[in-house]
C-alpha cells in the first residue's frame, strides 16, 4: 500500500504546475466552506449558551401578536399583573416573574437615543433574584438596582465603552429618560450581545410611573419545580390561561414557549441560513472536484504508454485503479487540508474584526474538531469520486492497445 | 487573419474534446449561480423599487422615532391629529393624511389569525391613499368615506382561505372580537404581510385601536414643481417648531420616498454583494481551470510551437492563438452558463409563486446582465490563458523543436 502512496506522489510531482493549480482549485472552495460553516457554528453556539444562561427550565409567555419588533409592540391581547399571579399558581410552576420591555428616549448631554429599558421586580425577592441571575445581570463599575431604588438606572456597557453617546457615560451620572432625570448608578458587565450592551435596566415601580403603565406586563417568565417535563407545564400554563380568558384552543391571544422551543426557532433560522450560504460555496467545490476530474483524465491520457507496460509486466486491473483513485484522492486531501487551514485563518480573522469593530462576541469561530476531520474526509472523498471514472477508463484500458498509443 | 486564428482554436479545443468539456462546465456552473442570484437579486430589487414609485417620488413619509420601527404602541413618542394639520400647513405641501394600524385578531368562525389592520384616511387624502397603497378592489366595492362596521380584506383571505373559509361579499368576520361585515376584496398586491391585511375608516380603526389621536404614518403629497427633499426639510422644521423640540433631538423623522429607496437599496447591495462574492469564488475555481488547461495544452504542444516558430510564426502569433483558445472556453462556458443560469432564475420565481405566493421573487435579466456576463467570462478566460500562453509564446524555437511530445 505504502507502494502505491509513493507512487501516486511521485507522479504528481512530475507535474507540479498542474498538480498545484487543480489544489488551489480544491482548497478555495474548501476554505471558504470552512470558513462559513465554522462562523455560522461559532454563531449558533453562541446563542445556544445565551440560552442556557437563561436555563433549560424556564417558560416565557407573551401576549400574541408580538410581531416584530420587541415583545410589547404592537401586540393584541396584553399580559397583566392578574395573568402572573395565575401563572405562579399553575402546578409544576415554582416562581413567576413579570418583566416590561419599552421603548424610551434616552437624553445624554443634549444627546437623543431611542433605548430599550426592560424592568427588574422590585416587591418579590426570589422573582427579582431570578430575573437577575437568569439574564446575568452583574455590575461591571457601580452597583446593582437595590429595590428601592427610584428614577436609578443601570446602563448596558455599551454606553461606557463603546461611544453610544459621543461621550462615554459614568457612574453618577444624570440623564434624561422621557425628559425626567435619572441617575446612573451601576454599568452591566459586558454580555457581548449587542441587545444587552445596549439596554438599560430600572426598576418595575419606577417604569411603571414614568410611562403610566399601572398593569401590563410584557413577558412573563416562569421557572419550573425541579423534576417537571417543561412541555407538561407549558401545557398546564396555556390551559390555565385559556380558562382564565375563556378562550378555546387555538384561539389564544398569548403564547407560551419553553425556552427550549424559543432556542430550537431560533436555531432553524440559522440552520436555513447556513444551508443557503455554504450551498452556495458548495459549487465552488463542485467547479474544484470537476478540475480534478480534467487533471486526472489529462494525466490517463499521457500515461497510457505506461498503463500498458504495467499490465504487461502483470499489474491487475484494480492496481491501475488503486494507483489512479489514490493520486486524485491525494490531490482533493492535500488540497482539503491547506484550505481548512485558510479557512479557520479566514473566520478567526472575522472573528477578531466583529470584536474589534463591532463588540460583539457573537461571530466566534468554531474550531471543533468535527469540522476538521468531516472537511478533510469530504475533501479526499471530492478527489477520489472526481477522479473515479478517469480511474476508471485507465484501467479498463487494453495491454495491446495502451502499447501501441502515441 | 484573425478569422483563421479562431478556427485553429476550435480545432485545436475540438481535438481534446473531453478536456474542453470538463473546462467549460467548470466556468458554466459558476456563471449560472451568478447569472440566477443576480437575475432574482434585481428582480426583488426592481420590484420593490417599483413599489415605492408607484407610491410616488413625490411623497413624504413622516415617521414617529428615528425611522422604519415596529408601528408602536409602546413608543413613548406619537403623531397626531396635530401634526396632519401642522404638515398641511407647510407650503409645497399639496395635501396630508394619516394612517393609523395594529396588530389585531381577525377570527372566522373556526378559526383566528393575527395579521394588521389598517386605516384608510375619511377626508380629501383617502384618493391619494389608495394610489398609494395600490389597494384596488377585487370584487365587491371600495369602503366608502363615513361607513362603520364595514372592512375590505386583503386578497390571501379568498386566495389563501387563510381563516379556513370561504369568505363571500357580506359575510360578516371578527376583528378584535368586534363584528365587521366584509364589503370587498383587494386584488393581490404580491407580499404576504399587505394581502393578509384588513382596510377599515378611520373612525371605525380609532374605535377599534381606542386610539382617538395617534397616527402611526403621515404621508404628504408635494405641489406640482416642488423639490420633495426641500419641502421634508420645510416639514421638519414646522413640526420641530410644533413640537417644540430643538434640531437633533426630533422625535420623529421626515422622508422623502426617494430617501427610503436609496437606504433601501444600501441595505440590499451589501446582502448581495455578500452571496454574490461567495458564488464568485467559483468562477475563481472555473478560472484556475482553464489556467491548468491551457498550461497542459501548452506542455503537449511544446513540439508544435517550435515548428510554428520555425516556420515563421512570431512571438505574438503564438500569443493570439492561445489567448484565442482560453478566450473561447471562457465564451462559450459562459454562454452555456447563462442560458442555465436563467433557466434557474425562472425557476426559482415560478416555484415562488407557486408555494409561497408571493410576487417578490421575480427572475429579471437586464440586457447588461446577459452582455456583461458573456464579457467577464471571456475576460475570466483570456486572463487565466494569459500565463500558460505567454509562455508558449516565449519558448525558444529550438529548445522547443527538441522536445519530445
Amino acid at each position: 500500500m505504502m507502494q502505491y502512496f509513493k507512487l501516486a506522489f511521485t507522479n504528481l510531482m512530475h507535474r507540479k504546475v498542474r498538480s498545484y493549480l487543480t489544489m488551489i482549485g480544491i482548497f478555495i472552495g474548501i476554505a471558504a466552506v470552512v470558513a462559513l460553516v465554522s462562523l455560522s457554528q461559532g454563531l449558533k453556539l453562541a446563542v445556544a449558551q445565551q440560552f442556557s444562561s437563561v436555563g433549560g427550565d424556564k417558560i416565557l409567555v407573551r401576549a400574541a401578536g408580538t410581531s416584530y419588533g420587541p415583545p410589547g409592540t404592537g401586540a393584541v391581547g396584553s399580559l397583566t399583573k392578574h395573568d402572573l399571579e395565575l401563572i405562579g399558581n399553575v402546578n409544576g410552576v415554582e416562581i413567576a416573574t413579570g418583566r416590561m420591555i419599552r421603548y424610551v428616549i434616552l437624553e445624554y448631554r443634549k444627546e437623543l437615543k431611542y433605548s430599550f429599558v426592560a424592568t427588574v421586580p422590585d416587591t418579590d425577592e426570589k422573582a427579582r433574584n431570578l430575573v437577575i441571575e437568569a439574564n446575568q445581570l452583574t455590575t461591571d463599575r457601580g452597583r446593582m438596582l437595590l429595590p428601592s431604588d427610584r428614577n436609578k438606572i443601570v446602563v448596558g456597557d455599551d454606553y461606557a465603552t463603546r461611544n453610544a453617546f459621543k461621550e462615554n457615560m459614568r457612574v453618577g451620572d444624570k440623564v434624561l429618560l422621557n425628559n425626567v432625570d435619572f441617575e446612573v448608578v451601576g454599568i452591566l458587565k459586558r454580555s457581548g450581545s449587542p441587545q444587552t450592551d445596549m439596554l438599560l435596566i430600572m426598576n418595575e415601580k419606577t417604569l411603571r410611573d414614568l410611562l403610566d403603565v399601572p398593569d401590563t406586563y410584557d413577558i412573563i417568565a416562569a421557572k419550573i419545580e425541579a423534576g417537571k417535563k417543561p412541555s407538561d407545564v407549558v401545557d398546564e400554563i396555556s390551559r390555565a390561561m385559556r380558562m382564565d380568558r375563556n378562550q378555546k384552543l387555538g384561539d389564544e391571544d398569548f403564547t407560551v414557549q419553553s425556552a427550549e422551543e424559543l432556542y430550537k426557532s431560533y436555531a432553524s433560522i440559522l440552520d436555513v441560513i447556513q444551508i443557503f450560504l455554504v450551498g452556495i460555496a458548495g459549487i465552488s467545490l463542485i467547479v474544484g472536484g470537476i478540475g480534478i476530474m480534467n487533471t486526472m483524465y489529462t494525466a490517463v491520457l499521457e500515461r497510457t504508454k505506461e498503463i500498458g507496460i504495467m499490465k504487461a509486466v502483470g499489474a491487475k486491473t484494480s492496481d491501475i485503479l488503486t494507483i489512479f483513485l489514490l493520486e486524485s484522492g491525494m490531490l482533493g486531501l492535500v488540497g482539503g487540508a491547506i484550505g481548512i487551514a485558510i479557512g479557520f485563518g479566514l473566520s478567526k480573522s472575522v472573528e477578531l474584526i466583529a470584536v474589534q469593530a463591532l463588540g460583539t462576541s457573537l461571530l466566534k469561530a468554531d474550531t471543533s474538531p468535527f469540522l476538521i476531520f468531516g472537511a478533510l474526509l469530504f475533501s479526499f472523498g471530492i478527489g477520489s469520486i472526481s477522479g473515479l471514472f478517469p480511474a476508471l477508463q485507465a484501467s479498463k484500458l487494453e495491454p495491446v492497445d495502451a502499447l501501441r498509443y502515441e | 487573419m484573425i478569422w483563421e486564428y479562431f478556427k485553429l482554436a476550435l480545432t485545436n479545443l475540438s481535438h481534446r474534446r473531453m478536456r474542453s468539456y470538463l473546462t467549460m462546465i467548470g466556468i458554466f456552473i459558476g456563471i449560472a449561480a451568478v447569472v440566477a442570484l443576480v437575475s432574482l437579486g434585481q428582480g426583488l430589487q426592481q420590484y420593490i423599487s417599483e413599489e415605492f414609485s408607484k407610491i410616488g417620488t413625490d411623497k413624504i413619509i413622516i415617521m414617529p422615532g428615528k425611522g422604519l420601527l415596529a408601528p408602536g404602541t409602546t413608543l413613548s413618542t406619537q403623531l397626531t391629529k396635530q401634526d396632519v394639520e401642522t404638515v398641511q400647513r407647510v407650503s409645497g405641501i399639496d395635501s396630508a393624511g394619516g394612517t393609523v394600524f395594529g396588530s389585531v385578531k381577525i377570527s372566522g368562525k373556526d378559526k383566528a389569525i393575527y395579521s394588521y389592520a389598517i386605516s384608510i384616511p375619511e377626508t380629501d387624502f383617502r384618493a391619494t391613499f389608495f394610489e398609494m397603497g395600490t389597494l384596488e378592489v377585487g370584487s365587491g366595492r371600495l369602503l366608502e368615506k363615513g361607513e362603520s362596521g364595514k372592512i375590505m380584506i386583503g386578497a390571501d383571505y379568498v386566495r389563501r382561505n387563510l381563516l379556513k373559509q370561504q369568505i363571500k361579499i357580506g359575510d360578516k368576520i371578527k376583528i378584535n372580537d368586534q363584528e365587521f361585515r366584509v364589503v370587498g376584496v383587494m386584488k393581490p398586491i404580491g407580499n404576504p404581510s399587505d394581502d393578509s391585511s384588513v382596510y377599515l375608516n378611520e373612525q371605525d380603526a380609532r374605535d377599534l385601536f381606542n386610539a382617538p389621536e395617534r397616527f402611526d404614518y403621515i404621508y404628504a403629497k408635494t405641489a406640482a414643481g416642488e423639490d420633495p427633499l426641500v419641502v421634508a426639510d420645510a416639514v421638519e422644521r414646522a413640526m420641530r417648531r410644533e413640537r417644540n423640540v430643538e434640531k437633533g433631538k426630533e422625535d420623529f423623522s421626515v422622508q422623502t420616498f426617494n430617501q427610503l429607496i436609496e437606504s433601501f437599496n444600501i441595505v440590499f447591495g451589501i446582502v448581495q454583494a455578500v452571496v454574490l462574492g461567495i458564488a464568485a469564488i467559483s468562477l475563481l475555481v472555473g478560472g484556475i481551470g482553464i489556467m491548468n488547461t491551457m498550461y497542459t495544452a501548452v506542455l503537449e504542444r511544446t513540439k508544435e510551437i517550435g515548428i510554428m516558430k520555425a516556420i515563421g510564426a512570431k512571438n505574438t502569433d503564438v500569443l493570439l492563438i492561445f489567448l484565442i483558445e482560453s478566450g473561447l472556453l471562457g465564451t462559450v462556458g459562459g454562454a452555456i452558463g447563462i442560458a442555465i443560469g436563467m433557466g434557474l432564475g425562472k425557476l426559482v420565481e415560478i416555484g415562488a409563486a407557486q408555494a409561497l405566493g408571493t410576487a417578490l421573487l421575480r427572475a429579471y435579466f437586464p440586457l447588461y446582465l446577459i452582455v456583461g456576463t458573456l464579457l467577464f467570462s471571456f475576460i475570466v478566460g483570456s486572463v487565466s490563458g494569459l500565463f500558460p500562453a505567454l509562455q508558449a509564446a516565449r519558448l525558444p524555437p529550438v529548445e522547443a523543436l527538441k522536445k519530445k511530445y
